[in-house]
Order: C-alpha cells, then sequence, then structure tokens
C-alpha cells in the first residue's frame, strides 16, 4: 500500500500531537522550589523518614530552633524507610538532594566514599563529638573521619515470655545472664511435642552480631583490608549458634524459609525467648504477652549486642552546611534529645541525655543499659552485599553443610575480594 | 466410574465428610466475619480504646486462642461480637445441615446408574471450592488484619490457624488511614493556615484519588498511542517497517532500571518533577503494547479495512470505526495491564514524587510510609490495602471477559 501525500500529512500530524502534548506539559510543570521563603529566610531542607508521632515532635523542635535562629526555616520532608536510599541517590545524582537528611546507619558510609557528605570536623564536630554513645557515633566514622551523627539509635536485648519460664519451674524474673544457663534454661524451656521452643532467631549477620561480640569477635581488622570472620573468637560464636539448633536443640529453626517468625512465635506463646528491640515494647505489650527484656547472654566477652538505627548527614552540594550543622547539634543536644526520648521512648545517642531521662518501663530501661555495651557494626560501603556473602555461609553451617571454620574461612575470603579491597 | 455399590457409597461419606468440614469452616468464618462488621458498624469507640482498653468497665475472658492466662480486655465491639456466638454458632449449624440434608436428599434422588457422575461432580465443587479458599483467604486474612487492634495483628488461634477474624476487632486502623477522628468532621476542623491544610491533605482519600488519575490517564495514553503504533505495524507499508519494529522489540532487552536517572534527569529538566504527568509520561511508549496489539490487528482482515476505503472512510475514520472496535478485547487487556503496572509502581513513582506536595503522593509510595526500619504497622497497611485493592477489583469483574477473551485470541492462529 502506497502512502498518499494527504494521508501522510495526516499521519504527521498524528505523530505531532504527542510531541505537542510534552510541550503542553513542559509549560505547566512545576519549577525548582524556592530557596527562600516569601519573607527571606533561607530555607533548609531537611528529609527524614520519621514516623507520625516522631514528626510532631520534630517540628516542635524545629519551631524551637528557629526562634533563635530567625534568618533559617527549615523544611523537614517526610519520606518512606523504603526507598530512601533510591530516592535520595537519584535526587542527588540531579542535584535536586536536600541540603540535610536522616539516613539509614548502613548508608553513611557508601555516601561518604561517593563524596556526598560534608566531613563534620570542619564545622566543629570535635567539639561535642564525645557527648554521643560510641557505638553508634562509630557508624559514622569513615576513613578517619566523623561523616554524621547519630540521632535515633537502637539495639537488640532478649526478650523471655515470663509465663513459660513460670511452667518451666524458672523464675520469670531471672532470665539467663550467661550462655551456658541460657543453654541449661532452654532445655527446660523446649518441649517440641507441644511445639514449644526456647529460642527462636534470625539467622543474618546483623542478628548474628550479638552472638559475635559476645565472644569479641570483629569482622574486619582496623587496617580496613582483613576480615576477621575466621578469628576463633568468630568460629567459637558461630559454634555456639549453631549448637543451640542442632546439638541442644533448643532453637526452632525460625530462619528457615517458611518457619514461624521469631515475633509471631513469642506473641503466641510458641518461643520463649528470642532477640529483638525496642521497637516491639508496644507491640509485645498490646498483645496481652506476659514478657520481660533481659540482657544479651554474656560470653567470653561480657554482654553485648548490635547497634542499629540512623544518622543525620549533611550534603555536600548544601549553600548552608554550618547552619545545618547547627541546627543537628541542637536536635541531638542534652536537652532537647532528653525531650525527644521521653516523649518518645527512645534510647538516647547523647549521653548526657542518660541522666535527663527516667523512664517507668524497666524493659526498656534494659535497653538503655544494653546500650551502653553495644558494639559499632562493621563499617563497608555496601552492607547489603557484606550480608549477600555471610548469610548463605551461616545457612551452610546451620544446616551442617559445612563447619564454621569452613564456612566462615570462605566467607572472610570473599569479603576482603569483593568488599574489602574495593573499599580500599 | 464403574466402582461397585458399596465403594460409591464410601466414596460419598468420605466426600460427604469433606464437605461438612470446608462448609463448617466457610461458614464459621464469613459469620464470624459477617458479626464482626455488625459490631464495629454499630459501635462508638474512642480512638485509642482497642488498643489500650480502660480497665474499668471491661470484661475479662480467658484468651483461649493462644491457651495464655493473660487476660484479654474486649472493647465494646469485641463484646458485641462475643454476644453473637451464640447467633453464629447456630447459623453455623444451620447451614451446614442445610447442605448435607441437600446433597443426601439428591444423592438419593440419582438414579443407581448415575450416581458415578454424581460423585465426580461433588468431588470437583469440592476441589474447586478449596481451590477458591487458597485463592481468597490471602485477601480474607488482609480484611481481617485490617480490623485487628495493634499489637495483636500477628496473634493467631493456635487450635485453629485459618480462625483470623478478630475477636477485639476496631475501626481504628481505617480512622488513622483517613486521618478520620472522632469529631474531626468537615464542620469542625477547618485547617488553621495552609500547613494544617496540607496536612490535612494527606490522608488517603487523596492518595488513592492520584493513584487513580494517574492510573488511568496513564493507560488511556499507553492504549491509545500502542493502537496507533500498533494498527501502522501490522497494516501499513513503511519503508524499513520490520527493521524498525525489531528494534522497537529490542529496547525490551533493555532493562527498565537502566533509564531510571536519564529520565528523573529529563523529568526535572522538563520542570515536571512533583507532578502527577511525572508519573506516567516516560512510559506511555510502551513497546510491549505495540507488539500486543500489532499482533492482534494482523489477525483482522485486511479486506475490512480496503471495503471501509472503498466507502470512502478515511484513514482516521478505518482506525476508529473498523480497527477499535475489533480490537475492543486486546485494548481492554492492555489497558488493565497498563492500569495495574501504573497502580502499583513503586520505585519511579517515589522518585519523582515531591514530599512536600501531597497531591503528588500515590497509594504504592503512601503505604510504604507505614512501614518503619526494623518494623511494619501492619493493620494500617492492612486497612490501607483494602483500599487499594478495590479499583483492581471492579476493573477486572467489568473488563474480565475481554481480558480472558484478549489473552487468549492470538494465542492460536488456525
Amino acid at each position: 500500500m502506497i502512502i498518499k501525500p494527504n494521508l501522510l500529512s495526516r499521519l504527521l500530524l498524528l505523530f505531532a500531537l504527542p510531541l505537542l502534548f510534552v510541550s503542553f506539559l513542559t509549560l505547566v510543570g512545576c519549577g525548582h522550589r524556592e530557596e527562600k521563603t516569601a519573607d527571606g529566610r533561607i530555607i533548609l531542607n531537611f528529609w527524614h523518614t520519621y514516623g507520625d508521632q516522631e514528626e510532631m515532635i520534630l517540628k516542635e523542635i524545629i519551631k524551637d530552633w528557629e526562634k533563635s535562629n530567625a534568618s533559617y526555616t527549615v523544611q523537614a520532608t517526610r519520606l518512606p524507610f523504603d526507598g530512601h536510599k533510591a530516592k535520595l541517590k537519584t535526587a542527588l545524582t540531579v542535584e535536586r538532594g536536600p541540603d540535610m537528611a536522616r539516613v539509614d546507619w548502613s548508608f553513611v558510609c557508601e555516601l561518604a566514599r561517593k563524596n556526598a557528605l560534608v566531613d563534620l570536623a570542619a564545622l566543629g564536630f570535635d567539639k561535642i563529638r564525645d557527648q554521643y554513645l560510641a557505638a553508634p557515633l562509630g557508624t559514622n566514622f569513615i576513613d578517619g573521619k566523623y561523616f554524621g551523627l547519630p540521632d535515633q539509635t537502637t539495639c537488640v536485648a532478649l526478650f523471655y515470655n515470663k509465663k513459660m519460664f513460670r511452667e518451666a519451674g524458672l523464675n520469670p524474673d531471672a532470665p539467663p545472664k550467661t550462655w551456658d544457663e541460657f543453654i541449661e534454661q532452654g532445655k527446660k524451656l523446649t518441649d517440641p511435642t507441644q511445639g514449644r521452643f526456647a529460642f527462636a532467631m534470625d539467622n543474618t549477620l546483623w542478628w548474628t552480631l550479638p552472638f559475635f561480640n559476645t565472644f569479641g569477635a570483629k569482622i574486619i581488622a582496623s587496617d580496613g583490608v582483613t576480615c576477621l570472620l575466621d578469628s576463633k573468637e568468630a568460629i567459637a560464636a558461630m559454634d555456639l549458634k549453631s549448637s543451640l539448633y542442632n546439638t541442644h536443640k533448643i532453637e526452632a529453626g525460625s530462619w528457615r524459609a517458611g518457619s514461624i517468625s521469631p515475633d509471631s512465635g513469642f506473641v503466641n506463646g510458641k518461643y520463649a525467648m528470642i532477640f529483638s528491640g525496642p521497637w516491639n515494647l508496644p507491640k509485645f505489650t498490646n498483645s496481652g504477652i506476659e514478657f520481660g527484656v533481659g540482657l544479651i547472654p554474656a560470653g567470653p566477652a561480657g554482654t553485648s549486642t548490635n547497634v542499629g538505627g540512623t544518622n543525620v548527614v549533611i550534603f555536600n552540594t548544601s549553600k548552608n552546611q554550618q547552619a545545618c550543622f547547627d541546627f543537628l547539634t541542637y536536635f541531638t543536644s542534652a536537652e532537647v534529645h532528653a525531650r525527644w526520648c521521653k516523649a518518645l521512648n527512645q534510647i538516647p545517642v547523647n549521653l548526657k541525655s542518660y541522666d535527663l531521662v527516667k523512664y517507668d518501663d524497666p524493659n526498656l530501661m534494659k535497653f538503655l543499659e544494653q546500650m551502653k555495651s553495644a558494639v559499632a557494626n562493621p563499617i563497608v560501603t555496601h552492607s547489603d552485599v557484606l550480608e549477600d556473602i555471610i548469610n548463605p555461609e551461616m545457612e551452610a553451617i546451620m544446616t551442617g553443610q559445612k563447619t564454621s571454620m569452613e564456612a566462615l574461612k570462605n566467607a572472610a575470603r570473599k569479603i576482603e575480594k569483593k568488599v574489602l579491597r574495593r573499599d580500599s | 466410574m464403574t466402582s461397585s455399590a458399596p465403594t460409591r457409597v464410601l466414596l460419598f461419606c468420605l466426600l460427604l465428610i469433606g464437605l461438612i468440614l470446608i462448609s463448617t469452616g466457610l461458614c464459621s468464618q464469613m459469620l464470624r466475619l459477617g458479626s464482626m462488621l455488625l459490631a464495629v458498624s454499630t459501635t462508638t469507640e474512642a480512638p485509642a480504646a482497642a488498643e489500650l482498653p480502660p480497665i474499668t468497665d471491661q470484661t475479662v475472658v480467658k484468651n483461649s486462642a493462644t491457651s495464655s492466662e493473660i487476660p484479654i480486655l474486649l472493647t465494646p465491639a469485641g463484646r458485641r461480637m462475643e454476644a453473637f456466638n451464640p447467633a453464629v454458632s447456630f447459623f453455623k449449624f444451620l447451614l451446614t445441615a442445610a447442605l448435607v440434608f441437600w446433597v443426601v436428599a439428591r444423592w438419593l434422588r440419582t438414579p443407581i446408574i448415575l450416581r458415578g457422575e454424581f460423585l465426580k461432580t461433588m468431588f470437583l465443587y469440592e476441589a474447586l471450592m478449596v481451590g477458591v479458599i487458597v485463592v481468597l483467604f490471602p485477601f480474607f486474612w488482609m480484611v481481617c488484619t485490617s480490623f485487628k487492634p495493634s499489637g495483636t495483628e500477628l496473634k493467631i488461634n493456635i487450635s485453629n490457624p485459618f480462625d483470623v477474624v478478630p475477636t477485639n476487632p476496631t475501626l481504628n486502623n481505617f480512622k488513622k488511614v483517613l486521618k478520620i477522628e472522632p469529631g474531626n468532621t468537615a464542620s469542625d476542623a477547618k485547617p488553621q493556615n495552609k500547613e494544617d491544610a496540607e496536612e490535612q491533605k494527606k490522608n488517603f482519600g487523596t492518595y488513592f484519588l492520584n493513584s487513580l488519575i494517574v492510573a488511568s490517564t496513564a493507560a488511556f495514553f499507553v492504549t491509545l498511542f500502542a493502537s496507533m503504533a500498533g494498527y501502522v505495524f501490522a497494516k501499513k507499508e513503511l519503508p524499513y517497517k520490520s527493521t524498525m519494529f525489531g528494534i522497537f522489540m529490542a529496547t525490551m532487552m533493555i532493562p527498565g532500571m537502566m533509564f531510571m536517572v536519564p529520565q528523573f534527569f529529563m523529568i526535572c529538566k522538563m520542570g515536571l518533577f512533583g507532578t502527577k504527568w511525572a508519573m506516567f509520561l516516560p512510559h506511555l511508549a510502551s513497546v510491549f503494547g505495540v507488539f500486543m496489539l500489532k499482533q492482534f490487528m494482523e489477525t483482522i482482515p485486511s479486506s475490512l479495512i480496503e471495503a471501509a476505503r472503498i466507502d470512502g472512510a478515511s484513514e482516521w475514520q478505518i482506525f476508529r470505526i473498523v480497527i477499535i472496535p475489533l480490537s475492543m478485547p486486546i485494548l481492554l487487556t492492555l489497558f488493565l495491564l497498563t492500569f495495574l503496572f501504573h497502580w502499583s509502581n513503586f520505585l519511579w513513582q517515589l522518585i519523582v514524587t515531591d514530599f512536600q506536595e501531597p497531591l503528588s503522593i500515590t497509594l504504592p509510595v503512601a503505604l510504604s510510609l507505614f512501614r518503619g526500619q526494623y518494623t511494619s504497622d501492619l493493620g494500617l497497611i492492612m486497612s490501607a490495602s483494602c483500599f487499594s485493592v478495590v479499583p483492581i477489583v471492579i476493573l477486572f469483574l467489568i473488563a474480565q471477559r475481554y481480558f480472558i477473551e484478549g489473552m487468549t485470541q492470538g494465542a492460536v492462529k488456525e
């Protein structure tokens, strides 16, 4: 079929329509946001991932800060935690990022090594550095520099079901203090015929750090290029973890695909003990379960735990870095932070806030105690790659396919090759 | 079926037991769901009542579901639901008995020679019922969880894990999602300033509407453009047509993630960041859509087009009067698939959303706001999900005939 000229012009018209449509859209689109308010105040964009209650307190704190910093206004924008990394990365790529942001602790290293963040030393961080808890602060320490401040921290501790303890003839106010006690009590709490187990756990790196830390095992050496996962401390920690399931049979196998998760099993009286964080305190209280919180059982290095939470960082692209730093310093200062923690029942990151915060909830107070023994997590550019390497090896240990030594040696070499050498 | 009479009777008894089990379970859950909906809709409660029940004026019951001795405090809706329990048990028994009576009566009325067929049909129906339960159970669970008070979402009935209807239902999750608090009616909760007005817009009603606009506009334009392109590739003679189509098809092999940053850059440069246009504009050119429509349109006889041309129809008229009506099943299929894609598209919409502007936040992005770093508010997620499935269900119910036709047509060429 040959297209006639008049037909061709009509077809051209059809093609032109979408072009016109796009041109129209360019006209109706909104432009870049103003960097100043109508009354001339400089806008500091702060992207965060707080929840509803936290957002309300944040707004109050911002208002208070603006009273003494009248030339600035902080525009807080809430993002979903899921996807905040993707959102920030794409926004920074096209220079539409914020002045400062609250990010997951594991994201700071990647941002810092991609030169997106400001070294806080130049803004006066050295003067206030000592006021923060060492473990959460450590997640901001990259290549000898601090690139963020901790704003919120968390850790895991031992949740236990008091009713199950009582039924097993154990003291419901005395959770196990050491791993030996844990195993001994665990045997009394386990009844596989009833589907009841003493313990349930996840089998990923972050959830295994309490085991490693109580044995004093380090994941990465201070030189930054050697992985110490095959150290005798790490192997002993992993042997203990594996023995809970394979030898002593007090662990439910909740790490396997399709099994009841630790949280769900704990709420339903299937698991007597789990590792979990303060974020579950209100949920478990509402569920009506009678529970208590104890410290992670002590190993050769005493009790210890992992570190979670978030940090606040300032971006290189910001034109008002000092003002951002001043706001974040105010936000995490002792009194303001104590107010924040009291209102939200959170663990302080500021050591001075510890003296100002007293909770009625003994379970929450236990987290404050546990936090002091926390050890900073391994810092690498891509923590997800670290997990991707270690988790399958730990799975192989738990399922008996490999010994702890074999699996951890294998993981250590892979980490050195795929993570640490690239980072260095 | 050529089995003997005793075997047939035995099989019938087994199938009848299966039917009783399925029917009891189904009736129990549906009636409990009904009583729950009735209880929550006829009870007024304070926003926090369900989560932290008052110490006074409370009903304390033993939680048989978890065999725990910890008292579970019932909310007013829970108490009312408990009052419905005898009626639920009665109707459950009545409905099951009626069904059994009906099946046994049919069995007895069936001539012996046809009883084999009867058993086959009965087995088929039971298997289909199990299939329906398996498919619909996640939705049922979603609805039930949306009525559970905070903290009890993970609680299961140990004696019957399939009993997921809450004993202590609450509407708080829906109220939180829609930002409806008691006394917070339109008349008495007028925004005080611009910030409050913006804040009020941050509710699921707004997000739902945003998603609806984005998904339906995108689906309309994708279907329109793809049908035009599909028609040209199927029925028109163009220089290098096959080569062009091959190049188009080759672009399908490049992962969409590769385009994300350049597309975002272009959207920002066009000044469309944070607008609804940004949500779908880069996805309007659907190679998959063009391919699907071209394949279908090739099956339309060219003689129809030629006949229309002889009758004096213009090119646009041929497209509109001949091609579009004949392609309706596949067009609706593409519309539905595109709608679904944009309705659930999270990553792109997250990237182009301006979170200062509530009118640019869509449902998938808003749903993720309920997930924190370590924990998720399951009740809120489920109640929001109840809203989000509604348009999909409606669209599918309306278009399912065309959809299935569209998916199967062109599969076989005879």
